[in-house]
């Protein structure tokens, strides 16, 4: 009995390597491998052409910090901030915008919702580079829109509403949009009514029947929705590149940076390790809120 | 939806309404712009697409473009139907450990979650090493196809597993009542009932591909210019001009195009089996 049931499960366990061995396998050559390779790096010394040599040094990241030839300069840490807050508004703005979109859509007739869907997220299949060039051209300084905030005194005459920070903000909500769309929708689309009902029978109204039936409920879908776009925002390197300019730099640009203009690896590598930490640490913190908030996918991997 | 009252409905229309304009607008000025009167064609014109369409540099970038992501995706879809089915058959229903039960799971949302600053430059530098010290892999279309391949196969894992995971046990224990072998229960059986999630990862695999910019622009080299690559160092070297616009508004029209595809193709009847693919 014993010797069959073993059986079984080694061969179920050779089925298993045999048919998701090769993607897994793959995906570890290309990638693991890979991105381990590059945090070690981060402890090399930089050669004078930007590669990576012996002997093993802290030295890229002291230059993270801040400590170069010129002595100490915040410059990095005020891109690192930046980069943190320009992720922290754009998420709030997608959030903003994402929940009277995904109430909009589920409050129609049941045949109208896949489609309503689909139009808020077929923008985001779009190239990344298209749809960020698109915004440079609603927001140059030639542009309708930049005409008006120059007439109402916003910005400088002669001045468009890029490059700059305002620029990225609008580019990575865009952007990203779509991505808090979908995980409220799902969310959205299973809410107990009955519980909004309940809550009006008990004569709440407005904001705190929202807060109390509808939010808690559509909390799971908000987390991850917070997660899918905040990771990636703060990462991004397109939008700032093409919408920000020098002084609305963020990590990606500075990253990039490392490795193509003015070649520093181990430097480079350094800060992506900072990055991969701020993103793990986002990660994680959402993760624990999601688990204790008892929300899980069902259909996840 | 009768709970939320008529006066809220009217809100919610009045602050969507505009979203989807916004979500609209950019992709409309480009096309828009790609009409616009240039040097020599006053009023409202064709002259960009004639440009591009004769432009030898957009032609071969297309073609580049093209056999990435066939090609890529041809591998992609392979990898992920593989690793989707053999998780969701072959993996015990509960726990099994690190190894088998989080291990996969852990290497198959790497590749989503990272950033993919992250990822190219991963692969930049693995790529430059292996071929500092093998001569394999320079860069080029090969290496952009392998890190395309490393995210599509993860995207098409996941539709391949939410496909199978709506499906009954049963049905496999059937098949093998009536002497199926595996292989033969793999091609009679899951393949017919995955090929709706199998057409739409394929499909799925080419717009990820076609979209990403970012990563493909650190694995490729100098004989390697796809489509993004070329209107992004176009637009770093001369701003905008019509005939990126036309490139533009083209290439927004494929993908309106491949998504519709993609969305008739995957809509099954089961409802909560939709798969939110946002790429």
């Amino acid at each position: 009995m014993g010797t069959a049931a073993q059986g079984e499960a080694r061969s179920r366990a050779w089925r298993l390597w045999i048919t998701s061995g090769p993607g897994l396998f793959w995906i570890v050559l290309f990638l693991l491998i890979p991105s381990g390779v590059m945090l070690g790096i981060a402890f090399f010394t930089n050669s004078d052409f930007g590669s990576p040599v012996l002997p093993l040094s802290l030295d890229s990241f002291s230059q993270v910090a801040g400590y170069g030839i010129l002595g100490w300069s915040g410059a990095n840490f005020t891109v690192l901030l930046r980069s943190l807050l320009q992720a922290g508004v754009a998420t709030a703005v997608t959030i903003l915008l994402a929940y009277p979109l995904v109430f909009f859509i589920v409050t129609r007739p049941a045949g109208l919702r896949p489609v309503l869907l689909l139009f808020a997220i077929v923008p985001s299949w779009t190239n990344q580079v298209v749809r960020t060039y698109a915004w440079m051209e609603l927001l140059n300084p030639f542009a309708p829109v930049s005409r008006v905030a120059q007439v109402l005194g916003i910005i400088p005459p002669h001045l468009g509403l890029m490059p700059g920070n305002f620029a990225v903000l609008v580019g990575l909500s865009y952007n990203y949009l779509p991505y808090m769309v979908v995980p409220l929708y799902a969310a959205a689309e299973k809410l107990d009514w009955t519980l909004v009902e309940a809550g009006r029978d008990l004569y709440a109204s407005g904001a705190r029947l929202f807060f109390s039936t509808v939010f808690p409920q559509t909390l799971p879908g908000l987390l991850s929705g917070i997660i899918l776009v905040g990771i990636p925002a703060f990462g991004d390197y397109v939008v700032p590149q093409l919408l920000g300019g020098d002084k609305a730099m963020m990590l990606g640009s500075l990253i990039a940076d490392q490795f193509t203009f003015s070649p520093d690896w181990p430097y480079g590598a350094a800060l992506t390790l900072i990055m991969l930490v701020f993103t793990c640490i986002g990660l994680i913190v959402f993760r624990r809120l999601t688990q204790r908030l008892g929300g899980g996918e069902g259909a996840m991997l | 939806m009768n709970a939320v009252p008529r006066r809220i409905q009217r809100v919610l229309a009045g602050i969507s309404l505009p979203v989807y304009l916004l979500l609209y607008a950019p992709l409309s000025v480009i096309a828009i712009f790609s009409f616009a009167p240039s040097l020599g064609h006053p009023g409202p014109n064709l002259a960009a697409y004639g440009l591009l369409l004769n432009d030898p540099q957009v032609l071969a970038a297309l073609r580049r473009s093209l056999t990435l992501a066939i090609g890529s995706a041809v591998l992609g879809t392979m990898l992920g139907t593989l690793m989707g089915f053999g998780l969701s058959r072959f993996r015990p229903a509960k726990g099994g450990g690190f190894w088998v039960g989080t291990l996969p799971s852990l290497i198959i949302y790497l590749p989503i979650i990272m950033p993919s600053l992250v990822f190219g430059i991963s692969e930049l530098i693995f790529f430059n090493f292996v071929h500092e010290y093998t001569g394999l892999l320079s860069a080029g279309l090969l290496t952009m196809g392998i890190a395309h391949v490393t995210f599509q196969a993860p995207y098409v894992a996941l539709v391949v597993y939410a496909r199978l995971a709506g499906l009954d046990p049963n049905l496999f224990e059937a098949s093998q009542d009536l002497y199926a072998n595996a292989v033969k229960s793999f091609l009679f059986l899951t393949i017919p009932v995955v090929r709706p999630a199998l057409i739409g990862g394929f499909l799925l695999a080419i717009t990820l591909s076609i979209d990403d910019f970012t990563i493909s622009f650190f694995t490729a080299g100098p004989g390697s210019v796809t489509l993004p690559i070329y209107i992004y160092s176009a637009i770093a070297r001369k701003g905008a001009s019509p005939e990126i616009n036309a490139l533009g508004s083209l290439m927004i029209a494929t993908v309106i195009g491949v998504a519709l595809l993609y969305y008739f193709v995957t809509r099954h009847r089961e409802r909560g089996n939709r798969i939110p693919a946002v790429a």
